[in-house]
């Protein structure tokens, strides 16, 4: 086996190479703008070169004499549409803010104008010659800007239900014998998946056919209908596969229904490609954050009391938050707690979730402040997070079903070397190189949606699996098609997967880390429901739903894909019993305790996701721990990260491979976003600068040296069906903390504010 | 468009080019390719439509296209070839790498009449009579890609970094790969992959 093969330990399915490797490598994967259309016109947007004001007019006249022009579309002539309400209050959009509605002015580098064209070349040099007249007021442009409003994020944000608090902390922090406070920042970010944020719009009569990559065709398809006014049902988002999402195309933005309005009227197919700097301010972003963290400990580094304020930006008109503290103050035990998150409204667009969306920054404090607690009680950070390690969540004394933390430090420890650690800051060096070593934990929610699929099986064992899922780079097919061959007992090969499709039956948003848990869980049940159809006519006389739960295999499968008692049914007997060729089922699973109108909003392209913390009696987490070498140059003060190893536990893992490969790029986004990544703001104008690939710095490939996985096994039968815990959102947690922590112990220096770069550094 | 066998060679003058894309009425366009009808108005107004002939996989594509087309769009606009991504269209991710003469280009910067006469190859024209190139077999084993849209880019790159002699070690694999982003951040696997099916490609 090659490394990015890891053989399975126990509860883990197959490292089978991805159902979608061959289309990807020959160029033959189709993302949305790869999409064939017959004559299609080129749309170039517009964007606003102020923050907040208005238009005043547009002179259009130099770029209508660009031949090729078809037509410019601004305020004052676009497609009438109707307002979407925001995702969390019952709508579907991540953004209520709605371009070319009126010449007011909300966000730098909101969408003005659209200009179609014959060609994209046509359309980029008319929209560069339409010029524009604003009356621009001053923007705020984020914290400490004249002009920002900050309230409590509860009673604003429908999806922030509480600030967790239990015991009294004010009094424990009084007494506590060893004290901590301390602050922190964290950038704004920028998804920057690879795929931009290509739409192509195509009518046939009045049914509309979108490609767009989405995490969420459902919630897409029923978005746009909506603004368009015509029924759901009419519209149709494809894109079996999407380049990248990490939370930016989980809700709808408003280009979609602007673009599907002005193909109408043209009646011709158009293509959207935003340039990648568009990208930055026409959908979402991680908002900037401060922090303030107050912990009290007894000397034997028991947690007596913990504060957590976050403080996020957003828009003016909505009031989006993380709200990363129902994770802190659940992680540890800690019999007095408190919280208080706030939102500050800037002249900015309205963020989103970007990976990981509360954990990112909310960790980066927790777990910076853990070591730096760590430091005062002269005690290992591991032993710190060992003695306040629960069984129990404090805030409601729920239990979590399962947590492997300290495993996970543990084998993550051992793999690393962590007992050569000389524990004194700037103790360890290598030449001109001074070396920290650090480490941190990190934690997901687990979540799951209600999902719908169909499965067809032919007498043959060929099988046909639908749900409109998506393949974002997850492994979706993969552990589809997986799932569907160990339970019907059917070759790998003999499976096909249809996703990315919202003719197809509905599966929840691809955000949250829910996908595989949700799909899988529905594709279990609906093959299932084949099993049972076959034995009922195979074996009449047996009893029929305890014999079927109890049986895998339809004849073909391995022996070692067979479950303890199970026994094979012979297929081609069944089918002739029943006398069909095909059987197909479809069929409808929904988490425990999910709400009762889940299925209408399934549906409705709504989300209904449960689990977390918000489960009635029992609270649902993956675990981690991640260890980091840094080395920091005495003289340059340049920073490198050459070793960062992870140990996981997430439940079942489907398949090895991709959820390796997955924790990796994990691996690497949080180092990104401990040394790399911010988005910077120009405070006088509320604009961001470096709106490109070349000045948004992600990692390359020189920026990556050793990056180790480690999977633990282990099994959870009370979360869903297939025992999923979820990992997509799990390995970019916690790893700027341990890249803080690191450099604490190689330099002395403690840095609270993200991104480290080596002007940060004072050696 | 339309398919020949031959492959023409004709070689792109530049400064030509810009005289023609400057306006001037004095220089044709494309010395050879284009047609009498497409060069004379061409010379005359740069947004005026021009014959071009690519030679992409093997094959003659003749085109008409703006003058101003890179090769990145006449590949996926004009000749449906869709493998090769655009990501940034600044040539700072390498999503749209192709081979140019067996050189690798961001083909988001490389004007499609700048490589009239080269021989392009796409991801597309990689792999033969239905057997991956031992390039995308590695990609394959080694799991080197996650969403996949970088891939084509990655492979295109990852071939002209081992004929170029780049690949000697991990770190030379690293930093000669570097120009070519993977947000899915597969990057060890890349190496992998890269180390796996350099000794097969050098081989011949």
């Amino acid at each position: 086996m090659t490394a990015a093969a890891p053989s399975p330990k126990a509860n883990m399915g197959q490292p089978v190479p991805r159902y979608d490797a061959a289309a990807k490598v020959t160029g033959r994967a189709t993302y949305a703008s790869d999409m064939p259309l017959d004559n299609p016109a080129y749309a170039f947007l517009l964007t606003s070169a102020i923050a907040k004001g208005r238009i005043d007019r547009f002179d259009l006249d130099d770029a209508k004499r660009v031949r090729g022009v078809i037509e410019i579309v601004t305020h004052e002539n676009a497609p009438k549409l109707k307002e979407s309400k925001l995702f969390s209050n019952g709508g579907y959009a991540g953004t209520t803010i709605q371009p070319l509605k009126s010449a007011d002015i909300a966000h730098d580098g909101q969408i003005i104008a659209v200009v179609v064209a014959e060609s994209y070349e046509a359309a980029r040099e008319a929209a560069n010659r339409v010029k524009v007249s604003y009356t621009a007021t001053a923007p705020s442009a984020s914290f400490d800007s004249p002009g920002t409003t900050t309230a409590a994020a509860k009673g604003q944000n429908a999806q922030f239900k509480e600030d967790p608090a239990v015991g009294d902390f004010a009094k424990a922090f009084d007494a506590a014998e060893v004290k901590l406070t301390a602050a922190y920042d964290t950038p704004t970010q920028h998804h920057n998946p690879m795929e931009l944020f290509s739409t192509s719009c195509a009518w046939m009569g009045d049914n509309l056919v979108i490609y767009e990559g989405s995490q969420f065709v459902y919630g897409l398809k029923n978005g746009v209908a909506e603004q368009l006014g015509i029924d759901a049902d009419k519209v149709r988002v494809v894109n079996p596969y999407v380049g990248g999402g990490f939370g930016s195309r989980g809700s709808m933005t408003p280009r979609t229904a602007i673009i599907a309005g002005i193909a109408k009227r043209l009646g011709r197919p158009i293509k959207l490609v935003p340039t990648r700097d568009q990208g930055f301010t026409i959908t979402t972003h991680r908002a900037e954050t401060r922090q303030e963290i107050k912990l009290g400990a007894n000397r034997d580094g028991k947690l007596l009391a913990l504060r957590h304020e976050g403080a996020e930006v957003s828009s003016r008109a909505d009031a989006y938050c993380v709200g990363g503290t129902k994770t802190t103050t659940r992680l540890y035990a800690c019999p007095n707690v408190d919280s208080l998150v706030s939102i500050v409204r800037a002249d900015r667009n309205t963020p989103g979730f970007m990976r990981s969306p509360p954990e990112v920054p909310y960790l980066f404090a927790l777990e910076s402040a853990m070591d730096a607690l760590a430091v005062k009680l002269n005690m290992d950070p591991v032993e710190l997070r060992r003695i306040n390690d629960t069984t129990n969540e404090p805030i409601g004394g729920k239990p979590y079903t399962s947590r492997s933390l300290m495993a996970c430090f543990d084998e993550a420890a051992k793999a690393f070397g962590w007992a050569q650690r000389s524990p004194q800051p700037k103790s360890m060096s290598d030449g001109d190189w001074l070396i920290g070593y650090g480490c941190a934990a990190t934690c997901y929610p687990t979540q799951m949606g209600p999902s719908a699929a169909r499965v067809r099986l032919q007498r043959d064992g060929r099988t046909r699996v639908e749900i409109a899922g998506h393949e974002i780079g997850t492994g979706a097919y993969t552990v589809i098609a997986q799932t569907a061959a160990e339970r019907l007992g059917v070759p790998l090969e003999k499976v096909a997967v249809f996703m990315g499709d919202s003719d197809l039956p509905p599966a929840p948003v691809a955000g949250g880390s829910n996908s595989t848990a949700s799909t899988c869980s529905a594709v279990m049940m609906v093959c299932d429901q084949i099993r049972q159809r076959l034995f009922k006519a195979a074996m009449p006389a047996q009893s029929l739903t305890d014999r079927a739960k109890e049986t895998v295999g339809l004849g073909q499968t391995p022996a070692t894909q067979a479950a303890k008692g199970d026994r094979p049914l012979d297929i081609e007997k069944a089918f002739d019993a029943l006398g069909v060729g095909v059987v197909e089922e479809y069929g409808e699973w929904k988490p425990e305790g999910a709400p009762l109108d889940s299925f209408r909003a399934m549906h409705n392209g709504q989300v209904r996701l449960v689990g977390g913390h918000a489960m009635k009696d029992q609270i649902a987490y993956a675990f981690g721990a991640e260890f980091v070498e840094v080395r920091v140059n005495r003289f340059t003060h340049e920073i490198r990260c050459p070793r960062l190893v992870g140990a996981f536990a997430a439940g079942r893992i489907m398949n090895p491979r991709t959820a390796r490969s997955q924790l990796m790029g994990g691996l690497i986004w949080g180092m990104s976003s401990a040394l790399l990544e911010a988005t910077e703001i120009d405070e006088r104008n509320a604009r961001y600068v470096n709106d490109n690939l070349a000045d948004y710095l992600v990692p390359v490939n020189a920026d990556v040296a050793g990056v180790e996985v480690i999977l633990l096994s282990e099994q959870d039968d009370r979360i869903n069906p297939v025992g999923v815990k979820g990992l997509g959102e799990l390995a970019n947690v916690g790893t700027n903390a341990a890249i803080c922590n690191a450099i604490h112990h190689a330099t002395g220096q403690r840095i609270r504010k993200l991104p480290v770069r080596l002007e940060n550094i004072e050696v | 468009m339309s398919d020949t066998s031959s492959s023409k060679r004709s070689a792109f003058d530049r400064r030509a080019f810009m005289a023609g894309a400057a306006g001037s009425a004095l220089v044709p366009i494309t010395a050879r390719a284009a047609t009498e009808e497409a060069k004379a108005p061409a010379a005359q107004d740069p947004s005026l439509p021009v014959e071009v002939t690519l030679h992409v996989n093997g094959k003659d594509k003749r085109l008409r296209i703006d003058a101003r087309t890179t090769v990145l769009d006449a590949l996926r606009d004009h000749l449906k070839l869709t493998g090769s991504k655009k990501g940034c269209d600044h040539g700072q991710c390498g999503a749209c790498t192709v081979l140019i003469d067996d050189r690798r280009v961001v083909s988001c910067l490389t004007l499609a009449l700048a490589a009239e006469g080269q021989e392009i190859t796409t991801i597309e024209g990689l792999a033969t009579d239905d057997r991956l190139h031992p390039m995308q077999q590695a990609f394959v084993d080694n799991d080197a890609f996650q969403c996949g849209y970088c891939t084509p880019g990655q492979i295109m790159s990852a071939v002209a970094c081992v004929k170029e002699g780049h690949a000697g070690s991990e770190a030379d694999i690293r930093e000669y790969m570097s120009g070519n982003i993977c947000r899915c951040a597969a990057y060890p696997n890349i190496v992998a992959a890269v180390k796996q099916a350099a000794p097969e490609i050098m081989k011949g």
